[in-house]
Protein backbone atom coordinates (compact mmCIF):
# COMPACT_ATOMS: atom_id res chain seq x y z
CA UNK A 1 0.00 0.00 0.00
CA UNK A 2 1.41 3.35 -0.98
CA UNK A 3 0.60 5.59 1.96
CA UNK A 4 2.10 8.73 0.49
CA UNK A 5 -0.41 8.91 -2.39
CA UNK A 6 -2.31 12.19 -2.05
CA UNK A 7 -5.73 10.53 -1.68
CA UNK A 8 -4.40 8.48 1.24
CA UNK A 9 -2.95 11.38 3.23
CA UNK A 10 -5.79 11.50 5.79
CA UNK A 11 -5.23 7.78 6.44
CA UNK A 12 -1.48 8.36 6.74
CA UNK A 13 -2.02 11.23 9.14
CA UNK A 14 -4.26 9.11 11.38
CA UNK A 15 -1.69 6.29 11.41
CA UNK A 16 1.17 8.69 12.17
CA UNK A 17 -0.83 10.23 15.03
CA UNK A 18 -1.50 6.86 16.67
CA UNK A 19 2.10 5.81 16.06
CA UNK A 20 3.38 8.80 17.99
CA UNK A 21 0.69 8.51 20.67
CA UNK A 22 1.63 4.84 21.00
CA UNK A 23 -1.71 3.15 20.36
CA UNK A 24 -0.80 1.56 17.04
CA UNK A 25 -0.66 -2.25 17.51
CA UNK A 26 2.70 -3.95 17.19
CA UNK A 27 2.60 -5.18 13.60
CA UNK A 28 1.19 -1.93 12.22
CA UNK A 29 3.74 -0.01 14.31
CA UNK A 30 6.67 -1.97 12.93
CA UNK A 31 5.33 -1.73 9.39
CA UNK A 32 4.92 2.05 9.55
CA UNK A 33 8.40 2.50 11.04
CA UNK A 34 9.84 0.37 8.24
CA UNK A 35 8.09 2.40 5.54
CA UNK A 36 9.21 5.67 7.18
CA UNK A 37 12.84 4.66 6.76
CA UNK A 38 12.59 5.08 3.00
CA UNK A 39 9.46 7.18 2.42
CA UNK A 40 10.02 10.83 3.28
CA UNK A 41 6.31 11.69 3.18
CA UNK A 42 5.57 9.05 5.81
CA UNK A 43 8.62 10.08 7.88
CA UNK A 44 7.47 13.71 7.66
CA UNK A 45 3.97 12.86 8.88
CA UNK A 46 5.46 11.11 11.91
CA UNK A 47 7.88 13.97 12.65
CA UNK A 48 5.10 16.53 12.50
CA UNK A 49 3.12 14.57 15.08
CA UNK A 50 6.21 14.19 17.24
CA UNK A 51 6.54 17.96 17.26
CA UNK A 52 2.87 18.43 18.05
CA UNK A 53 2.95 16.11 21.04
CA UNK A 54 6.49 16.87 22.24
CA UNK A 55 5.38 19.67 24.55
CA UNK A 56 3.21 17.24 26.46
CA UNK A 57 6.18 15.37 27.95
CA UNK A 58 7.37 18.45 29.83
CA UNK A 59 5.28 17.91 32.94
CA UNK A 60 6.15 14.26 33.51
CA UNK A 61 7.50 14.11 37.09
CA UNK A 62 11.18 13.13 36.96
CA UNK A 63 12.44 9.93 38.59
CA UNK A 64 16.17 9.63 39.29
CA UNK A 65 17.49 6.31 37.97
CA UNK A 66 19.66 4.06 40.11
CA UNK A 67 23.39 5.06 40.20
CA UNK A 68 24.02 1.65 38.67
CA UNK A 69 22.75 2.96 35.32
CA UNK A 70 25.49 5.57 34.97
CA UNK A 71 28.11 3.04 36.05
CA UNK A 72 27.00 0.60 33.32
CA UNK A 73 26.96 3.33 30.66
CA UNK A 74 30.43 4.55 31.67
CA UNK A 75 31.70 0.98 31.74
CA UNK A 76 30.32 0.19 28.28
CA UNK A 77 31.90 3.27 26.78
CA UNK A 78 35.20 2.80 28.57
CA UNK A 79 34.80 6.05 30.55
CA UNK A 80 35.89 6.76 34.09
CA UNK A 81 32.89 5.52 36.10
CA UNK A 82 32.55 8.53 38.39
CA UNK A 83 29.53 10.75 38.12
CA UNK A 84 31.04 14.24 37.92
CA UNK A 85 28.13 16.36 39.05
CA UNK A 86 27.34 14.13 42.02
CA UNK A 87 30.91 14.14 43.29
CA UNK A 88 31.04 17.70 44.57
CA UNK A 89 33.31 20.56 43.59
CA UNK A 90 36.22 19.84 41.34
CA UNK A 91 38.92 20.38 43.95
CA UNK A 92 37.45 17.63 46.10
CA UNK A 93 37.84 15.27 43.22
CA UNK A 94 41.61 15.21 42.91
CA UNK A 95 41.56 11.47 43.38
CA UNK A 96 39.21 11.22 40.45
CA UNK A 97 41.52 13.18 38.19
CA UNK A 98 44.55 11.25 39.36
CA UNK A 99 42.82 7.98 38.63
CA UNK A 100 41.60 9.31 35.36
CA UNK A 101 45.06 10.44 34.26
CA UNK A 102 46.47 7.04 35.10
CA UNK A 103 43.68 5.26 33.26
CA UNK A 104 44.12 7.42 30.17
CA UNK A 105 47.85 6.84 30.25
CA UNK A 106 47.41 3.07 30.43
CA UNK A 107 44.76 3.13 27.76
CA UNK A 108 46.94 5.28 25.51
CA UNK A 109 49.80 2.81 25.92
CA UNK A 110 47.54 -0.08 25.04
CA UNK A 111 46.00 1.67 22.08
CA UNK A 112 49.26 3.03 20.81
CA UNK A 113 49.08 5.10 17.73
CA UNK A 114 45.70 3.75 16.62
CA UNK A 115 43.97 6.17 18.98
CA UNK A 116 45.27 9.08 16.95
CA UNK A 117 44.15 7.73 13.62
CA UNK A 118 40.74 6.43 14.69
CA UNK A 119 38.04 8.63 13.25
CA UNK A 120 35.40 9.42 15.88
CA UNK A 121 32.48 8.79 13.54
CA UNK A 122 33.56 5.18 13.30
CA UNK A 123 32.96 4.59 17.00
CA UNK A 124 29.78 2.68 16.29
CA UNK A 125 31.15 0.81 13.32
CA UNK A 126 29.90 -2.74 13.85
CA UNK A 127 32.21 -5.69 14.25
CA UNK A 128 30.53 -9.00 13.53
CA UNK A 129 32.02 -12.41 14.30
CA UNK A 130 30.24 -15.38 12.78
CA UNK A 131 30.67 -18.52 14.87
CA UNK A 132 30.15 -21.82 13.06
CA UNK A 133 30.66 -25.52 13.69
CA UNK A 134 32.56 -28.04 11.52
CA UNK A 135 29.68 -27.95 8.99
CA UNK A 136 30.45 -24.23 8.42
CA UNK A 137 26.80 -23.29 9.03
CA UNK A 138 26.53 -20.14 11.18
CA UNK A 139 25.37 -20.97 14.71
CA UNK A 140 25.91 -17.68 16.53
CA UNK A 141 26.60 -14.07 15.68
CA UNK A 142 28.68 -11.97 18.06
CA UNK A 143 28.24 -8.25 17.42
CA UNK A 144 30.14 -5.29 18.86
CA UNK A 145 30.74 -1.65 18.11
CA UNK A 146 34.20 -0.12 18.29
CA UNK A 147 33.26 2.41 20.97
CA UNK A 148 31.23 0.07 23.14
CA UNK A 149 32.26 -2.73 25.50
CA UNK A 150 28.92 -4.48 25.13
CA UNK A 151 28.99 -7.68 23.10
CA UNK A 152 25.70 -9.09 21.83
CA UNK A 153 25.39 -12.77 20.87
CA UNK A 154 22.50 -14.06 18.86
CA UNK A 155 21.64 -17.67 18.14
CA UNK A 156 21.04 -18.22 14.42
CA UNK A 157 21.44 -21.99 14.21
CA UNK A 158 23.41 -24.77 15.82
CA UNK A 159 22.38 -27.80 17.84
CA UNK A 160 19.98 -27.55 20.80
CA UNK A 161 21.73 -27.28 24.18
CA UNK A 162 20.90 -30.07 26.69
CA UNK A 163 19.18 -28.65 29.80
CA UNK A 164 22.06 -29.64 32.11
CA UNK A 165 24.64 -27.83 29.95
CA UNK A 166 25.60 -24.22 29.18
CA UNK A 167 27.30 -22.50 26.27
CA UNK A 168 30.35 -20.43 27.19
CA UNK A 169 32.01 -17.84 24.96
CA UNK A 170 35.81 -17.56 24.89
CA UNK A 171 38.42 -15.28 23.43
CA UNK A 172 41.31 -17.24 21.90
CA UNK A 173 44.29 -14.90 22.25
CA UNK A 174 47.50 -15.42 20.28
CA UNK A 175 49.95 -17.39 22.37
CA UNK A 176 47.98 -17.50 25.63
CA UNK A 177 45.16 -19.64 27.03
CA UNK A 178 41.47 -19.01 26.24
CA UNK A 179 39.83 -16.32 28.29
CA UNK A 180 36.14 -16.62 29.21
CA UNK A 181 33.72 -13.87 28.27
CA UNK A 182 30.91 -15.61 30.10
CA UNK A 183 27.98 -17.95 29.69
CA UNK A 184 25.56 -17.19 26.86
CA UNK A 185 21.93 -18.21 26.57
CA UNK A 186 21.10 -21.42 24.72
CA UNK A 187 18.77 -19.54 22.38
CA UNK A 188 17.91 -15.94 21.57
CA UNK A 189 20.02 -12.94 22.43
CA UNK A 190 22.62 -12.53 25.17
CA UNK A 191 24.68 -9.55 26.29
CA UNK A 192 28.20 -9.71 27.74
CA UNK A 193 30.72 -7.07 28.68
CA UNK A 194 34.17 -7.20 27.09
CA UNK A 195 37.12 -6.59 29.47
CA UNK A 196 37.90 -3.39 27.50
CA UNK A 197 36.73 -1.59 24.36
CA UNK A 198 36.92 -3.96 21.33
CA UNK A 199 40.02 -2.34 19.83
CA UNK A 200 41.91 -3.15 23.03
CA UNK A 201 40.19 -6.35 24.12
CA UNK A 202 40.50 -8.01 20.71
CA UNK A 203 43.84 -6.54 19.63
CA UNK A 204 45.59 -9.90 19.95
CA UNK A 205 42.55 -12.14 19.65
CA UNK A 206 42.27 -13.72 16.20
CA UNK A 207 39.23 -15.83 17.10
CA UNK A 208 36.29 -16.43 19.42
CA UNK A 209 34.98 -19.87 20.36
CA UNK A 210 31.98 -21.42 22.09
CA UNK A 211 32.33 -24.53 24.23
CA UNK A 212 29.72 -26.80 25.79
CA UNK A 213 30.14 -26.68 29.58
CA UNK A 214 28.35 -27.90 32.67
CA UNK A 215 25.39 -25.71 33.64
CA UNK A 216 26.63 -22.29 34.71
CA UNK A 217 29.91 -22.58 32.82
CA UNK A 218 33.39 -23.92 33.44
CA UNK A 219 34.48 -23.84 37.09
CA UNK A 220 38.19 -23.85 36.29
CA UNK A 221 38.56 -20.77 34.12
CA UNK A 222 39.50 -22.96 31.16
CA UNK A 223 37.18 -24.72 28.73
CA UNK A 224 36.35 -28.24 29.97
CA UNK A 225 33.85 -29.35 27.35
CA UNK A 226 34.07 -29.70 23.57
CA UNK A 227 34.44 -26.60 21.39
CA UNK A 228 31.27 -26.41 19.30
CA UNK A 229 31.74 -23.24 17.27
CA UNK A 230 34.56 -20.91 16.32
CA UNK A 231 34.73 -17.66 14.39
CA UNK A 232 37.52 -15.42 13.15
CA UNK A 233 37.75 -11.84 14.39
CA UNK A 234 38.18 -9.65 11.32
CA UNK A 235 41.09 -7.28 11.66
CA UNK A 236 39.58 -3.87 12.22
CA UNK A 237 42.27 -1.77 10.64
CA UNK B 1 11.33 25.90 15.01
CA UNK B 2 9.02 28.84 15.22
CA UNK B 3 6.71 27.70 17.95
CA UNK B 4 8.80 26.32 20.78
CA UNK B 5 10.49 29.02 22.78
CA UNK B 6 14.12 28.17 23.30
CA UNK B 7 15.12 28.24 26.91
CA UNK B 8 18.36 28.58 28.83
CA UNK B 9 18.18 24.89 29.62
CA UNK B 10 17.98 23.94 25.94
CA UNK B 11 20.88 26.21 25.11
CA UNK B 12 22.93 24.63 27.90
CA UNK B 13 22.09 21.09 26.74
CA UNK B 14 22.91 21.96 23.12
CA UNK B 15 26.26 23.34 24.32
CA UNK B 16 26.96 20.14 26.25
CA UNK B 17 26.08 18.07 23.16
CA UNK B 18 28.62 19.91 21.04
CA UNK B 19 31.27 19.24 23.70
CA UNK B 20 30.23 15.57 23.88
CA UNK B 21 30.70 15.36 20.11
CA UNK B 22 34.36 16.22 20.79
CA UNK B 23 34.65 13.43 23.35
CA UNK B 24 34.30 15.58 26.49
CA UNK B 25 33.49 13.13 29.30
CA UNK B 26 32.69 15.83 31.85
CA UNK B 27 30.10 17.30 29.49
CA UNK B 28 28.65 13.82 29.02
CA UNK B 29 28.34 13.39 32.80
CA UNK B 30 26.63 16.76 33.15
CA UNK B 31 24.29 15.98 30.27
CA UNK B 32 23.37 12.70 31.93
CA UNK B 33 22.73 14.42 35.27
CA UNK B 34 20.54 17.05 33.63
CA UNK B 35 18.46 14.74 31.45
CA UNK B 36 18.28 11.23 32.95
CA UNK B 37 15.61 11.89 35.65
CA UNK B 38 13.24 13.26 33.01
CA UNK B 39 13.91 10.44 30.54
CA UNK B 40 13.67 7.79 33.27
CA UNK B 41 10.39 9.30 34.42
CA UNK B 42 9.01 9.03 30.90
CA UNK B 43 10.36 5.50 30.31
CA UNK B 44 9.36 4.01 33.66
CA UNK B 45 5.79 5.28 33.39
CA UNK B 46 5.43 3.55 30.04
CA UNK B 47 7.27 0.30 30.77
CA UNK B 48 6.65 -0.12 34.55
CA UNK B 49 9.76 -2.26 34.62
CA UNK B 50 12.92 -0.64 36.07
CA UNK B 51 15.48 -2.98 34.41
CA UNK B 52 13.77 -2.56 31.02
CA UNK B 53 13.57 1.23 31.41
CA UNK B 54 17.22 1.37 32.45
CA UNK B 55 18.19 -0.68 29.42
CA UNK B 56 16.42 1.74 27.07
CA UNK B 57 18.20 4.68 28.72
CA UNK B 58 21.49 2.83 28.54
CA UNK B 59 21.14 2.47 24.77
CA UNK B 60 19.99 6.07 24.42
CA UNK B 61 23.04 7.47 26.24
CA UNK B 62 25.46 5.18 24.41
CA UNK B 63 23.97 6.64 21.23
CA UNK B 64 24.28 10.19 22.56
CA UNK B 65 27.97 9.60 23.21
CA UNK B 66 28.53 8.25 19.70
CA UNK B 67 26.18 10.51 17.76
CA UNK B 68 26.10 13.81 19.64
CA UNK B 69 27.59 15.38 16.53
CA UNK B 70 24.59 14.48 14.40
CA UNK B 71 22.13 16.33 16.62
CA UNK B 72 20.74 19.30 14.70
CA UNK B 73 20.01 22.33 16.83
CA UNK B 74 17.68 23.75 14.20
CA UNK B 75 15.33 20.77 14.15
CA UNK B 76 14.40 20.29 17.78
CA UNK B 77 15.44 21.01 21.33
CA UNK B 78 17.85 18.48 22.84
CA UNK B 79 15.49 17.14 25.47
CA UNK B 80 12.62 16.88 22.99
CA UNK B 81 14.88 15.03 20.59
CA UNK B 82 16.01 12.55 23.24
CA UNK B 83 12.56 12.12 24.78
CA UNK B 84 11.13 11.24 21.38
CA UNK B 85 13.80 8.58 20.89
CA UNK B 86 13.27 7.10 24.34
CA UNK B 87 9.46 7.11 24.08
CA UNK B 88 9.66 5.39 20.69
CA UNK B 89 11.94 2.65 21.99
CA UNK B 90 9.72 2.11 25.03
CA UNK B 91 6.61 1.85 22.88
CA UNK B 92 8.34 -0.51 20.45
CA UNK B 93 9.22 -2.76 23.34
CA UNK B 94 5.84 -2.54 25.02
CA UNK B 95 3.91 -3.33 21.85
CA UNK B 96 6.32 -6.15 20.97
CA UNK B 97 5.90 -7.59 24.47
CA UNK B 98 2.14 -7.70 23.95
CA UNK B 99 2.66 -9.53 20.68
CA UNK B 100 4.87 -12.10 22.44
CA UNK B 101 2.55 -12.71 25.36
CA UNK B 102 -0.78 -12.52 23.62
CA UNK B 103 -1.25 -16.29 23.61
CA UNK B 104 0.24 -16.89 27.04
CA UNK B 105 -1.66 -14.70 29.44
CA UNK B 106 -5.02 -16.33 29.93
CA UNK B 107 -5.35 -14.78 33.38
CA UNK B 108 -3.93 -11.36 32.66
CA UNK B 109 -5.06 -8.76 35.10
CA UNK B 110 -4.62 -5.04 35.22
CA UNK B 111 -2.00 -5.09 37.94
CA UNK B 112 1.16 -3.43 36.68
CA UNK B 113 4.42 -5.28 37.28
CA UNK B 114 5.82 -2.29 39.11
CA UNK B 115 4.23 0.38 41.22
CA UNK B 116 5.27 3.89 40.34
CA UNK B 117 5.93 6.39 43.07
CA UNK B 118 2.49 7.87 43.54
CA UNK B 119 2.25 10.87 41.30
CA UNK B 120 0.72 14.04 42.55
CA UNK B 121 -0.73 14.53 39.08
CA UNK B 122 -3.00 12.26 37.09
CA UNK B 123 -2.12 11.67 33.42
CA UNK B 124 -4.89 14.07 32.41
CA UNK B 125 -3.41 16.74 34.68
CA UNK B 126 0.06 16.11 33.23
CA UNK B 127 -1.43 16.69 29.81
CA UNK B 128 -2.58 20.14 30.86
CA UNK B 129 0.47 21.03 32.92
CA UNK B 130 2.74 19.89 30.12
CA UNK B 131 1.25 22.28 27.65
CA UNK B 132 3.30 25.22 28.78
CA UNK B 133 2.32 27.65 26.11
CA UNK B 134 -1.13 29.05 26.51
CA UNK B 135 -2.60 28.06 23.15
CA UNK B 136 -1.49 24.43 23.60
CA UNK B 137 -3.12 24.36 26.99
CA UNK B 138 -6.27 25.77 25.47
CA UNK B 139 -6.28 23.04 22.80
CA UNK B 140 -5.88 20.28 25.37
CA UNK B 141 -8.47 21.87 27.60
CA UNK B 142 -10.94 22.00 24.72
CA UNK B 143 -10.99 18.19 24.44
CA UNK B 144 -13.96 16.36 25.92
CA UNK B 145 -13.31 14.46 29.15
CA UNK B 146 -13.30 10.99 27.54
CA UNK B 147 -10.88 11.71 24.69
CA UNK B 148 -8.68 13.77 27.00
CA UNK B 149 -8.32 10.94 29.48
CA UNK B 150 -7.79 8.30 26.78
CA UNK B 151 -5.06 10.35 25.10
CA UNK B 152 -3.35 11.11 28.40
CA UNK B 153 -3.29 7.43 29.48
CA UNK B 154 -2.00 6.32 26.08
CA UNK B 155 0.64 9.06 25.92
CA UNK B 156 2.03 8.81 29.45
CA UNK B 157 1.43 5.17 30.33
CA UNK B 158 1.65 3.52 26.91
CA UNK B 159 -1.82 2.00 27.14
CA UNK B 160 -3.10 0.20 24.04
CA UNK B 161 -6.68 0.51 22.80
CA UNK B 162 -7.75 -2.62 24.68
CA UNK B 163 -6.03 -1.52 27.90
CA UNK B 164 -7.76 1.84 27.62
CA UNK B 165 -11.11 0.09 27.16
CA UNK B 166 -10.51 -2.05 30.25
CA UNK B 167 -9.18 0.81 32.33
CA UNK B 168 -11.93 3.25 31.40
CA UNK B 169 -14.63 0.54 31.39
CA UNK B 170 -15.85 1.55 27.95
CA UNK B 171 -16.41 -0.50 24.78
CA UNK B 172 -13.34 -0.84 22.56
CA UNK B 173 -15.06 0.99 19.71
CA UNK B 174 -15.84 3.98 21.92
CA UNK B 175 -12.27 4.24 23.13
CA UNK B 176 -10.86 3.94 19.60
CA UNK B 177 -13.08 6.74 18.36
CA UNK B 178 -12.21 8.92 21.41
CA UNK B 179 -8.54 8.56 20.55
CA UNK B 180 -9.07 9.21 16.85
CA UNK B 181 -11.38 12.18 17.31
CA UNK B 182 -9.28 13.60 20.14
CA UNK B 183 -6.14 13.53 18.01
CA UNK B 184 -7.94 15.12 15.05
CA UNK B 185 -9.28 17.89 17.23
CA UNK B 186 -5.92 18.45 18.88
CA UNK B 187 -4.28 18.62 15.48
CA UNK B 188 -6.59 21.20 13.95
CA UNK B 189 -6.47 23.32 17.10
CA UNK B 190 -2.67 23.17 17.40
CA UNK B 191 -2.15 23.83 13.69
CA UNK B 192 -4.45 26.84 13.90
CA UNK B 193 -2.31 28.08 16.76
CA UNK B 194 0.80 27.54 14.59
CA UNK B 195 2.32 24.78 16.72
CA UNK B 196 3.63 22.40 14.12
CA UNK B 197 4.66 22.90 10.59
CA UNK B 198 5.02 20.35 7.85
CA UNK B 199 8.59 20.39 6.71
Amino acid sequence: MNLSRPDRLPRLDALAAEYVLGTLPSRARMRLARIARTDTVVAGAIRTWEQRLALLTEAVPPITPSPRLWRVIALRLGLEPVRPAAAGPWWSRLAFWRGFALASFTAALALGVTMLTQAPERADQPIVVVLAGPDAKPALLATMSRGDRLLTVKTVGGAPVPPDKSLELWMLPDGSPPRSLGVIPATGVGRLMLPALPDVALARVPALAVSLEQAGGSRTGAPQGPVLYTGAVQRMY
Amino acid sequence: MAAVPSSDKSARLAGLLSRIALGDQTAFGEFYEATSPHLYGVALRILRDPPAAEEILQEAYVNVWHHAGSYEVAKSQPLTWLTTIVRNRCLDQLRRRELDTVTLTADDDDAPAYDLPSDTMTPAEMLLAGAEARSVRDCVDALDAGPKQAIALAFYQGMSHSELARHLREPLGTVKSWVRRGLEKLKSCLDRAGYARNE
